[in-house]
């Protein structure tokens, strides 16, 4: 990992952070609790695209973290870490074996499903209530939405940056 | 957007709205309460709530006397009875667990009952 590499990356990462923060002044016209943008989503995406599924997982990793300690309250990083950090993989996975099929706003729908799904498990399990499954149908079409924007967000980004940014890997 | 996208989107609204429509159902239908009918002390009959909005009737004749419940979707009463004063037929509709409707002369007791224990409510003992 060289030192632009590594500059990169951090740079993508404080830009995830700056984004979840900008996110949390948008009002959410949905009254239902954990429904969100997630446009920290679009960095771990964008990273995934440009760098690969361990420069991800780090990135993601990295901004759960720093966006627990910052903000103070640990409990969202239960909540916030292992989801990301499983809908990049399923991501990653989607992106490698099923690329043929579906394009960047499929793999970030099922990024966007595997996340609701996890943070809904998580829940039940802290919660101890079974019945928060209820909310899943709900939150993953909304997530439809949040994703197909993702997904459009980061083609975009994906064709003006990646030429610049070639350089930049390895 | 690819064919396949469009396939999953398309495929989660679907699985989404079903489990909506299945959910609001099923789990969200007051989902374990249920209607216990004694007699005489002894469980004579459970009921549970209908799904739809129709009513029923349930007829209730034992060797003490004869009563007819008629039961909504989430709650019912007794509209018929033999017994002298009809105090039962007087109270009208009980819908909450624990709300239970007694008539003596035919000795039936017909009681709301529920899976989970009743939630309490502030009374003048937790102030």
């Amino acid at each position: 990992m060289n030192l632009k590499k590594l500059i990169f990356l951090s740079l993508l990462v404080s830009t995830a952070l700056v984004l979840s923060i900008v996110e949390g002044m948008i009002p959410v016209p949905i009254p239902v609790p954990g429904v969100k943008l997630g446009l920290s989503n679009i960095i771990f995406l964008l990273t995934l695209v440009l760098f690969g599924f361990k420069e991800a997982l780090i990135v993601a990793f990295l901004r759960g973290l720093i966006m627990g300690i910052a903000t103070g309250n640990i409990s969202s990083l239960m909540y916030s870490l292992p989801s990301s950090l499983t809908s990049i993989i399923v991501m990653s996975f989607v992106y490698r074996y099923l690329s043929d099929y579906f394009s960047l706003i499929g793999v970030s729908l099922f990024g966007a499903l595997a996340f609701n799904t996890v943070q809904i498990a998580i829940a039940s399990l802290i919660m101890e209530n079974v019945r928060i499954f209820t909310y899943l149908p709900i939150m993953s079409l909304t997530s439809l939405f949040t994703g197909y924007f993702i997904g459009l967000t980061v083609m975009v980004a994906q064709r003006r940056v990646s030429g610049s940014l070639m350089k930049f890997r390895n | 957007m690819t064919k396949w996208d469009k396939y999953l989107v398309i495929s989660i609204v679907l699985i989404s709205l079903g489990s909506m429509f299945y959910i609001k159902n099923i789990a969200l239908n007051q989902g374990d309460k249920y209607i216990s009918v004694e007699v005489d002390g002894k469980k004579y009959k459970k009921i549970t709530f209908p799904d739809d909005k129709s009513m029923r009737y349930v007829d209730i004749k034992t060797k003490y006397g004869f009563n007819r419940l008629e039961i909504h979707r989430d709650k019912l009463k007794v509209v018929e009875a033999d017994c002298p004063d009809e105090l039962d037929v007087k109270q009208g509709f009980i819908k909450n667990q624990g709300d239970i409707i007694v008539c003596l002369p035919n000795r039936l007791v017909v009681e709301i009952k529920g899976e989970q224990p009743v939630e309490n409510e502030i009374d003048a003992e937790s102030y």
